[in-house]
């Protein structure tokens, strides 16, 4: 980790490296927001990213939001320190939706509307040391098309080149019912993943991937055994991951206790709706991928 | 020099011995032990805790020599495992946002006896021992294809998350869970008595008893919450804890852990609509739930008068069941 604080100019953008004018906000090029250059800044060191990554609908906003609620309440192994105001606002949008039982809007397409977070993560140990993560929301519908045409998000481009751990979020309900999508997409993220840190095919990729099973309240093997759930039912992944990635891991994590449907009586619409919350696996990726780190 | 393309050394990947994930290892199962049931049917019904079946099948036993001692017995049992209900009001908003003003019915409860405790591991798998789920009788007709599903993890007949038909060891004092609503209605049912209705279990839970006062509680124990009274998410056990647990949470009348440890089934409909007027539904038909668990997040949810809905069919980890009784029998 860099400790240098020459190395982080008060202009650079951490995340694709362009330079900025001094009073921008955000990034002129990527559109993230400058302030985690200020805030790594004051720390000296160079922030670790954390990408958590999926197909659209998979849930990542609610589960990014809850991961960092929980951490905010040491809810597990880990003590988490916000940097800055900006970084508690996913949080707070997604648990006041949920607990309002409804799911926070569709993360926009436009990285300067994405949420991001920065913080400051270590084991609740004596003498751990202090880990700064940075872990944007991004939107599904971006990834997806910077997957199928590499290089036209430039900022995600840029994040997943440049994180040290992924939190690839996988639709279980979705593959238990038969669908073929969720082991599409994730092996086309993947494997765009591959391309962009793989250089010779004799040597697997180090960095941990976790892969998430969302959703799995509604097939609850996925939780008995998510490594058997995979390779069951997302085998294209399995196979890729066993050939490609050298530090995977399985997990299962649901967030929703039971969804219903309202059918609104004034425009027709039907929207799902959280009836309650039982949390359950959303830490463990995470620490498993702090671990690795 | 001779070409050595094909007398090389293949190349060998160079790959890094997966590391093993640091997780906590799961509890090893140790299976109950198995139940010897009693031959004689009447002493049968004691031994499996069918406390109300026999009471209320006195006249089937009569020429047993027993009867008189065993239904004495069985009366006690229930006066020891059930508290009283006094009779009193629920009222149950209609929509899903309970906002001032809402729509809302008053139902009036009659007086009838709650179970203190969650039904335990322990006692449902005498049920299971006992052929509960082989015994069409207690089932509704149009259930029937669906038993087939009621398997554990080794695919005999019981709870989702036990093997071989018999819980861990280690639980036989937690709620068992990994049940349906009607997994949890045969087994009320078999034992003579029935689930609680919504109303009943939220008059249970906020004690609004006919005074005149006319006061609710937002818990059992009081209006505050107290994560030393209830096992929900903020508590941090993070898993069930035995049903004679967090004594201090206890309604007036000793009824435990309404709140929190596992979502309760209640024999009602969860029928619900939306700010607009249209209705919340589900999947598949779905029941109403009550009192949170031991991984309820939000606070606001493991309350009192909170309200929501599972699939009925759902055999969810965090939703168990307690029984209750008309003071005049079923």
């Amino acid at each position: 980790m860099a400790r240098n604080s020459s190395v982080l100019s008060e202009t650079k953008c951490l995340i694709c490296g362009h330079d900025n004018e001094p009073d921008m906000l955000l990034c002129a090029s990527c559109y993230a927001p400058m302030s985690i250059v200020q805030d790594a800044r004051a720390q000296e060191r160079e922030p670790k990213i954390v990408s958590v990554i999926g197909e659209s609908n998979v849930g990542k906003t609610v589960y990014l939001g809850f991961l960092l609620d929980m951490l905010a309440h040491r809810a597990g192994a880990f003590e988490a320190i916000p940097k800055g105001a900006y970084s508690v606002d996913l949080q707070q949008n997604v648990i006041g939706h949920l607990a309002r039982r409804s799911f926070p809007p569709k993360t926009p397409m436009e990285a300067n509307q994405w949420y991001w977070a920065y913080y400051q993560v270590r084991r609740e140990e004596a003498d751990a040391p202090w880990v700064d993560l940075v872990m944007p929301d991004m939107a599904g519908e971006s990834l997806a098309a910077e997957v199928s045409t590499p290089k036209t998000f430039r900022v995600i481009h840029s994040l997943l080149n440049k994180s040290k751990g992924l939190l690839l979020l996988v639709d279980a309900a979705a593959a238990a019912n038969g669908s073929n999508q969720p082991d599409f997409f994730a092996m086309k993220m993947l494997s765009y993943v591959d391309s962009m840190f793989g250089g010779k095919h004799e040597e697997k990729i180090e960095t941990p991937v976790s892969i998430v099973l969302c959703k799995a309240d509604y097939c609850p093997e996925c939780f008995d055994d998510p490594r058997s759930f995979v390779k069951a039912n997302l085998n294209r992944v399995w196979n890729l991951c066993e050939s490609r990635f050298a530090n995977v891991e399985f997990f299962a994590a649901s967030v929703v206790g039971s969804l219903g449907y309202a059918t609104s009586l004034e425009d027709d619409t039907v929207a799902p709706v959280p009836l309650h919350t039982a949390l359950r696996g959303v830490l463990e990726p995470f620490e498993w991928i702090i671990d690795q780190l | 020099m001779a070409l050595q393309l094909f007398s090389k050394k293949p190349v060998e990947p160079k790959v890094r011995p997966r590391p093993r994930p640091r997780l906590a290892e799961p509890d090893a199962f140790i299976p109950a032990d198995r139940i010897e049931l009693q031959a004689d049917p009447l002493h049968q019904a004691m031994q499996l805790e069918r406390y109300a079946y026999l009471i209320i099948n006195r006249s089937e036993f009569k020429e047993h020599p027993d009867v008189d001692k065993l239904c004495l017995q069985a009366c006690e049992r229930i006066d020891d495992s059930f508290a009283l209900v006094p009779e009193g009001f629920a009222t149950i908003p209609r929509t899903l946002h309970d906002s001032p003003g809402a729509e809302e019915d008053t139902f009036e409860t009659t007086p009838f006896l709650l179970g203190k405790h969650c039904v335990t591991n322990a006692q449902y798998q005498k049920f299971v021992e006992a052929g509960g789920y082989e015994q069409l009788e207690l089932w509704p007709k149009e259930l029937w294809p669906h038993l087939i599903d009621f398997k554990d993890l080794t695919e005999c007949p019981g709870p989702r998350y036990w093997r071989h038909g018999r819980p861990s060891k280690k639980l036989m004092d937690h709620p068992v869970v990994g049940v349906c609503q009607f997994e949890a209605a045969a087994y009320a049912r078999w034992a003579g008595f029935r689930l609680p209705t919504e109303a009943e279990w939220q008059m249970a839970a906020t004690w609004r008893i006919r005074s005149v006062a006319n006061t609710m509680r937002r818990y059992p124990w009081g209006d505050a919450l107290d994560i030393n009274r209830c096992n929900i998410w903020a508590t941090g056990q993070g898993r069930t804890v035995p049903v004679d647990e967090y004594q201090p949470g206890a309604a007036p009348n000793g009824v435990l852990q309404l709140i929190g440890n596992v979502w309760e089934w209640t024999a009602s409909d969860f029928e619900v609509t939306d700010h607009t007027g249209g209705p919340v539904v589900g999947d598949m038909h779905m029941a109403t739930i009550r009192g949170g668990a031991y991984d309820t997040y939000f606070q606001m949810q493991a309350t009192s008068v909170f309200r929501t809905g599972l699939v009925s069919l759902a055999r969810a980890h965090n939703v168990g069941f307690r029984l209750a009784w008309n003071l005049r029998g079923n």
